[in-house]
């Protein structure tokens, strides 16, 4: 350790203002405060701060992806096994998955930092870790057989237009993992829906297996293939890493032991959808709205859109209150586009956008009561 | 006496190292000085020149524009250096006196009603140990407040206890705190601890509301206990005071003699004699930093000493002067340490309000315990990690005990926008509220200055 901190110290001078490398002063900040947590110390304020930072947050994130991503890596050899009818073991089935998986995630994260690390550059800060977080994601949700262009592209397009142009992290009001799909969904609708893109070819095979969603079964026929148990552990079709609630169950553990997403949205979601999946069993006018109601927990993105994407910190509603508002939104808005609107088969993703918009709206209006109260608490004084 | 008032939002932040219920040696201090630094947007103006001598009780420099609020010395001796900075600002005059038990001037006082009051604690630069919300500048003898209030207990981490603080001049306590209260037509608020052995001597004095808080930090800072109490609102001034000053107070009306007697503790996690030390106002820390013996064995370089507690204290040289609102001397290791991988490993050591750390799930419940053996979180001045833009939410709202809502006057406050800020409480915080807000900031803000330069702001426009 030692010997790579002298190293550091050595060439950190290079890359200081002045330096022969200043123009990468960023770039080297950020794989220096990756190997060591810096040894800055507290100047004004408070003497002593939390040992909490961005990064160890961002990290514990990650963890909770983790169950998942390996979870969806064997899904995704499993359901070209089932398919090819191939009779793979479970270790190639993850082998497979796994090849499958990781061209999507360099490729994320690839086109992703470079542009992290080049706004960082150009604004003279530190480079923030949001972006490991939704760099992660954003291969988590999208169908396996994404073309990578495509996928670097809405990559692309969900950094610099869903949050650079907006000051970077922490400044954005979309979720800029949703940001790629929406951007994939509506420019590629034939590789982002259908039955023929939730299955991987077999590695030398190129026609399209053809394998469908539950989602998709119930918006064209109204006849699930899947059974309420299949789709809890995510052995169906879906996109690469959103379909098992279990291992998303997993995550939310992780998430809310260390506290790091809200319980207050996660549960709100959950509330919402539930109450209008029960609003639609009572009208019951056709077949998904006579679907159990909690089903439409099991289906599609919705656990994965609770837990990961309605919590982001950053484009939800920031007030206690707000939150839960927030997330029941999230929730009835998910299960009515479902229902409702048959262009869109999953309306996690819809909703949880249509939401971020109206966070900033939400929080307003409750900081508003506190701020009535306190005039009228000067009214009766006055 | 009301019911207790229970504070739910809030952090006791497990520190070890808290001040024995002893008193050390501290005859031997030389060395005072006033500060103008320590008292907010003070333009002093000089009164004295290096050599002068001068009288506990004399003035030293004055606010330039009233100049009736002087601040005076706190012993006899003489002018020793007028310490300037920067544009020739005023850091601090330093008095040196040969011998600390010179015979003290006797007043003849007649203080009967709040006139005589104010005029005997302006002669003698009691006045300023008085300050006033908004702003927290020292109390402006013109404004009248809406109420008085006193924290009787410290709730700050290693904070000393006013009970063992005050042991003795209970009758003092008393006698100060029917005085403060004639100078206000509202009521006198006193706050203690459930149980607190101070709390009898405040009983039955006319004008004077004894409350109880119970809860964690910031339970005993005077911004909660406003809050819950009775809030500032716009165009409203309160006042406060230390509980020690109070009973100097009560001495100069006892007595007739100022002697601004503090006793204060110097406590931190590295100090093996962590005490109390019975001192004057401004006293020079030298001689008690070098009877104070520290554990060596620290990750980083050297210690930092803290004029007030580790959360909202200001940083003094190891020879420096106690500020004048404090009564704790903190020591903490500086933690200019790196951490390999310190953002993946599993944290036993680490301290987190957060549970990102594995510390963090036996921290909430077991973590007095544990410090208490030595086995706690460790603490320096390490920042622990880098500065971000606001990111993580719903942490300030967990340790901030008051109806507003912090992370938005904060965004106001950085913006400047006033109204907004007006809206949103402005007036009813200092920066000290936010210590615990700073402390647990994901992103590292300087969430303390910032509020006090909003403050700052408004205390302009208000002018």
């Amino acid at each position: 350790m030692n010997k790579l901190r002298s190293t550091i110290d050595k060439i950190k001078p290079n890359f200081s203002e002045g330096g022969k490398f200043s123009w990468l002063g960023s770039t080297f900040e950020g794989f220096e405060t990756f190997a060591f947590s810096p040894n800055t110390v507290t100047r004004k304020g408070s003497h002593i701060r939390d040992a909490v930072d961005s990064k160890r947050a961002i990290f514990t994130v990650i963890i909770a992806l983790i169950p998942a991503l390996l979870f969806g890596m064997w899904n995704i050899g499993h359901q070209t096994n089932i398919a090819t009818a191939a009779n793979w073991g479970f270790w190639y089935e993850f082998w497979f998955g796994f090849l499958r998986m990781l061209p999507l995630i360099v490729v994320s994260y690839v086109v992703g930092l470079a542009i992290e690390f080049t706004f960082a550059q150009i604004r003279h800060h530190e480079v923030y870790e949001g972006y490991l977080v939704s760099g992660l994601i954003i291969p988590m949700i999208v169908p396996v057989t994404t073309p990578l262009w495509q996928l670097a592209l809405a990559v692309a397009f969900a950094v610099i237009i869903g949050k650079e142009v907006f000051g970077g992290t922490g400044m954005n009001f979309l979720n800029p993992a949703l940001v790629a799909r929406a951007f994939l969904f509506f420019s590629y609708p034939t590789h982002m829906s259908g039955d023929k893109v939730w299955i991987a070819a077999d590695l030398w095979g190129t026609d399209a297996i053809t394998g469908s969603t539950p989602m998709g079964d119930m918006a064209v026929s109204g006849i699930l293939n899947n059974s309420a148990l299949e789709m809890f552990l995510g052995t169906i079709p879906g996109s690469t890493c959103e379909t098992s609630v279990v291992a998303i169950l997993l995550g939310a553990c992780v998430l809310l032991v260390s506290g790091v997403a809200s319980w207050r949205i996660m549960l709100s979601v959950i509330l919402g959808g539930g109450a209008m999946g029960l609003l639609f069993n009572a009208i019951g006018a056709n077949a998904y709205m006579q679907m159990p109601f909690y089903y439409h927990f099991l289906m599609g993105g919705f656990m994965f859109g609770a837990v990961f994407m309605a919590t982001d910190p950053v484009t939800a509603a920031q007030t206690n209150c707000g939150k839960w508002i927030y997330g029941a939104l999230i929730g009835i808005f998910a299960v009515l586009l479902r229902v409702v609107n048959p262009a869109y088969p999953e309306g996690m993703m819809l909703s949880i956008l249509l939401l971020n918009c109206f966070a900033p709206l939400i929080d307003h209006c409750v900081i508003a009561s506190n701020i009535k109260r306190r005039k009228k608490r000067l009214e009766v004084k006055a | 006496m009301s019911d207790v008032i229970k504070i739910k939002k809030g952090l006791d932040l497990p520190l070890t190292g808290a001040a024995a219920p002893t008193i050390g040696d501290a005859t031997n201090i030389r060395r005072y000085a006033v500060k103008p630094t320590d008292f907010v947007g003070l333009m002093p103006k000089l009164l004295v020149q290096e050599g002068d001598l001068v009288k506990t009780g004399s003035p030293l420099f004055c606010e330039k524009k009233d100049t009736r609020i002087c601040f005076t010395s706190p012993v006899n001796g003489k002018v020793s250096a007028v310490v300037r900075g920067d544009k020739r600002a005023l850091l601090a005059v330093v008095v040196e006196t040969s011998d600390a038990e010179s015979n003290e001037e006797k007043l003849s006082l007649q203080l009967s009603d709040a006139e005589s009051i104010k005029n005997a604690m302006l002669q003698t630069g009691l006045w300023t140990a008085l300050r006033q919300r908004p702003f927290g500048t020292v109390a402006n003898p013109d404004s009248q407040p809406k109420a008085i209030f006193v924290s009787a207990f410290d709730s700050a981490p290693l904070a000393p206890d006013t009970d063992f603080v005050l042991k003795g001049r209970e009758k003092e306590f008393a006698k100060g705190l029917e005085l403060l209260a004639m100078l206000t037509k509202g009521k006198l608020h006193v706050s203690f601890r459930p149980g607190q052995a101070l709390a009898k001597a405040a009983q039955g004095i006319s004008n004077v509301v004894c409350h109880t808080f119970s809860g964690p930090h910031p339970a005993g800072l005077v911004g909660t206990q406003i809050a819950a109490i009775d809030p500032i609102n716009k165009g409203e001034i309160v006042w406060f005071m230390n509980p020690q000053d109070v009973a100097v107070l009560g001495n100069l009306a006892l007595t007739g003699i100022y002697r601004p007697e503090r006793v204060i503790a110097v406590a931190g996690p590295q100090v093996k004699n962590p005490q109390y030390y019975r001192i004057i106002a401004g006293a020079s820390m030298e001689e008690i930093t070098k009877a104070t013996k520290l554990d060596l064995n620290t990750e980083g370089n050297g210690f930092r000493y803290i004029s007030g507690n580790v959360l909202s204290g200001t940083r003094i040289a190891h020879d420096g002067f106690i500020g004048a609102y404090d009564s704790l001397l903190s020591i903490l290791a500086e933690g200019d340490h790196y951490d390999f991988m310190g953002w993946l490993a599993p944290g036993f050591k680490k301290f987190s309000f957060s549970r990102t750390f594995l510390s963090g799930f036996s921290a909430r419940c077991k973590c007095s315990q544990k410090a208490k053996q030595g086995n706690g979180p460790k603490f320096d001045t390490n920042l622990h990690g880098g500065v971000r833009p606001f990111i993580f939410t719903g942490a300030f709202e967990q340790v901030f005990p008051m109806d507003i809502y912090p992370l938005q006057l904060i965004k106001a406050c950085i913006v400047g926008d006033i109204e907004l800020m007006e809206n949103l409480g402005i007036y009813e915080v200092e920066p000290e509220d936010f210590a615990l807000c700073e402390f647990v900031d994901v992103s590292k803000t300087e969430i303390q200055s910032i509020v006090r330069q909003a403050l700052e702001q408004l205390r302009k426009e208000a002018m």
